[in-house]
């Protein structure tokens, strides 16, 4: 009997294995450190304090309705215009997909000093006195609108590129077409053809975005929002133990998320295969 | 009036014309092929009918409302595609519902209707499968219910088949046939498969480049084409350039032999034409009672199960020939001498030759 020696599985694993350190120590020095807040003692003690604190709970809620809010704007934004990119308009997507990458090469903070040249000024009509629009940055709601709309574009990259590759895996076009011919409107295709059938992806595209909007800090501190990002930093800047339990915890919502997305994802996959 | 009327129809994409002038009345009740090859703008006239494209010039009225530029949900057109285009999200009942509930009828309209719908396609037993849990036969089934379920006033089928294997096939055509039938709805039905073309329709419009080359029933289009492109594109065609040496008598003169055709009487004398011969309308001369009769020699024989084809040679010219099958059938040997013979019908003079 030949005995046959798979050297390629050897060397992956070894590869595979050096990622899991890398990523895993600085995790576990963390989780580590976390739990010595005592002395000689490991304990939960920098997770209870850092719950009981009410500007943690404040941050952290209004950091998640932020999020909640950027990942519907950027559903009813993102979902019609890659579908009418894909139906009608296919030479527009090499722009847009160009569009979307910018929030990688344009950093964050030349974003919220653009936000707050143009919107911390009344806008008028050109040449004239005539005033439009208040400056959004001096009032809660303009602030939490351009708040928003900041995250949608640091979110666009991921939530675009979700919708048009879920898109990819349904024939839209026939489907778009079959739905016409029974007598459905743009808004009921969209609805409730479009919709259901990306649903995996737009999860996959909401739960990368929850994740970036509940941790960012420049746009928060820059447009003085009291968000869990800004919250973090400035904890971890007279405190040790807990910001290291937040980050942690951070870390397994982002987790909860990621396995969220393979269960999902995963259910879809099966059945497009058998399909 | 007829039912469904394409007047003057044209289709320009860019510099050129994927339709051109197509004119067509169809009454109520019909089925109606488009038959062509890929990009003779079948499926465009299709399409148009249906919304999804708007004429360049011309008018489509159906039940004599014009409907040249309603938008496809406002047609009350059925549609079904090569590709099913099942909403994967629904199950076969709801795929079917769906047009039903768009229009906001009653739910127990809509139940009823379903499964009215479900049990004129036997898949009663799936009614609550998803798409991808049945075969394309049966995918294709429910897109035909899917599309009856609204009481279309015209149904149109494009390509329905093309996707399914071949027995599926000619069952499912049979099926769709049936149906049309029962309920008596106006169908439009393109395919690229000629024989598909020839079994289903009441009658077939044979396209090419954008044009109508030939609308006829299905007899007529077989045996009786009446330009170069349909005799050859519908069923198999031996072609050959000939001199029309009489035109009264139908004399023409083929590598040498003289045939007679019943089709020389606009031809003069001297006219280089073609002349086309389907293979089946050979045979052995048994008898000489044939307008035509001709040496030849057997150069191949290939046997296609119900259909022996023999190769001939008469002069420098090969032929195809096609007898039935059958057990006693007694085969000439390759390289023999033989006669064969066809009546004077059966030479068709269909264009001018080189």
């Amino acid at each position: 009997m030949i005995m046959r020696f798979r050297k390629i599985p050897f060397w992956s694993w070894l590869w595979f294995g050096l990622g899991v350190v890398y990523f895993l120590v600085p995790l576990l020095a963390t989780l580590e450190f976390s739990l010595s807040m005592e002395r000689d003692k490991i304990g939960l003690l920098a997770y209870e304090r850092a719950f009981e604190d009410k500007n943690f709970i404040e941050t952290f809620t209004y950091s998640n309705l932020l999020a909640l809010a950027t990942i519907l704007a950027s559903i009813v934004l993102m979902v019609p215009t890659a579908y009418w990119i894909r139906l009608r308009l296919p030479e527009a997507r090499r722009i847009t997909e160009f569009i979307t990458l910018l929030p990688f090469v344009v950093p964050a903070i030349i974003l919220v000093f653009g936000l707050i040249r143009i919107y911390s000024s009344p806008l008028s009509v050109p040449f004239t006195e005539i005033e439009i629009f208040r400056p959004l940055t001096n009032t809660k709601i303009g602030t939490n609108i351009l708040i928003v709309a900041g995250y949608m574009v640091l979110a666009m990259p991921y939530m675009y590129r979700s919708v048009d590759t879920g898109m990819r895996t349904v024939d839209v076009r026939t489907l778009t077409e079959a739905a016409q011919s029974l007598g459905a409107n743009w808004f009921t295709i969209i609805v409730r053809v479009i919709l259901p059938n990306i649903r995996a992806a737009l999860l996959s595209g909401a739960l990368l975005t929850f994740a970036i909007v509940v941790g960012e800090v420049i746009l928060a501190s820059f447009l003085g929002v009291d968000a869990f990002g800004p919250y973090l930093f400035l904890l971890g800047q007279h405190r040790a133990y807990e910001p290291a339990a937040l980050t942690f915890v951070t870390f397994l919502l982002t987790w909860a998320a990621m396995g969220l997305i393979q269960l999902f994802t995963g259910g879809q996959g099966q059945a497009a295969g058998a399909h | 009036m007829a039912y469904l009327t394409l007047s003057n129809i044209s289709k320009q994409f860019a510099d050129s014309f994927a339709v051109e002038d197509f004119n067509l009345d169809i009454e109520k009740g019909e089925f109606v092929s488009f038959l062509g090859p890929s990009g003779c703008g079948k499926t465009t006239t299709l399409r148009m009918v249906a919304g999804f494209e708007i004429p360049t010039t011309g008018r489509i009225t159906i039940n004599g409302v014009d409907v040249t530029n309603n938008a496809p949900n406002q047609r009350n057109v059925g549609m079904i595609f090569q590709a099913y285009a099942l909403f994967p999200n629904m199950t076969v009942a709801q795929n079917i519902g769906f047009g039903l509930r768009i229009r906001k009828e009653p739910e127990s309209a809509v139940k009823e209707r379903v499964q009215e719908m479900i049990s004129l396609i036997n898949l009663e037993k799936h009614a609550d499968k998803y798409p991808y849990q049945l075969s394309g036969g049966q995918q294709q089934r429910v897109a035909l219910a899917r599309a009856l379920a609204n009481r279309p006033q015209v149904l149109l089928l494009d390509e329905p088949l093309s996707a399914l294997d071949a027995k599926i096939r000619v069952s499912l055509r049979a099926e769709i046939r049936a149906i049309q039938k029962r309920l008596g709805i106006t169908a439009i039905f393109v395919t690229h498969d000629q024989e598909e073309a020839l079994s289903i329709s009441d009658r077939i419009v044979v396209m090419y480049e954008g044009k109508v080359e030939q609308v006829g029933t299905p007899f007529e289009i077989y045996n009786f084409p009446k330009t170069q492109f349909v005799a050859n594109f519908v069923g198999s065609l031996n072609n050959a350039d000939a001199e029309i040496v009489d035109p009264s008598t139908g004399i023409l003169a083929m590598d040498g032999v003289h045939l007679k055709t019943a089709d020389a009487a606009n031809r003069r004398k001297g006219d280089k034409v073609k002349i086309s011969i389907r293979p089946e309308r050979f045979s052995f001369a048994a008898e000489p009672m044939k307008d035509n009769v001709v040496d030849c020699t057997i150069e191949n024989i290939t046997f296609l199960g119900s259909v022996v084809r023999i190769q001939i040679a008469v002069g420098n010219t090969k032929f195809n020939m096609d007898t039935f099958n059958n057990p006693f059938l007694e085969l000439p040997a390759i390289g023999a001498q033989e006669r064969v013979m066809c009546s004077k019908e059966a030479v068709l003079v269909l264009g001018s030759g080189e």
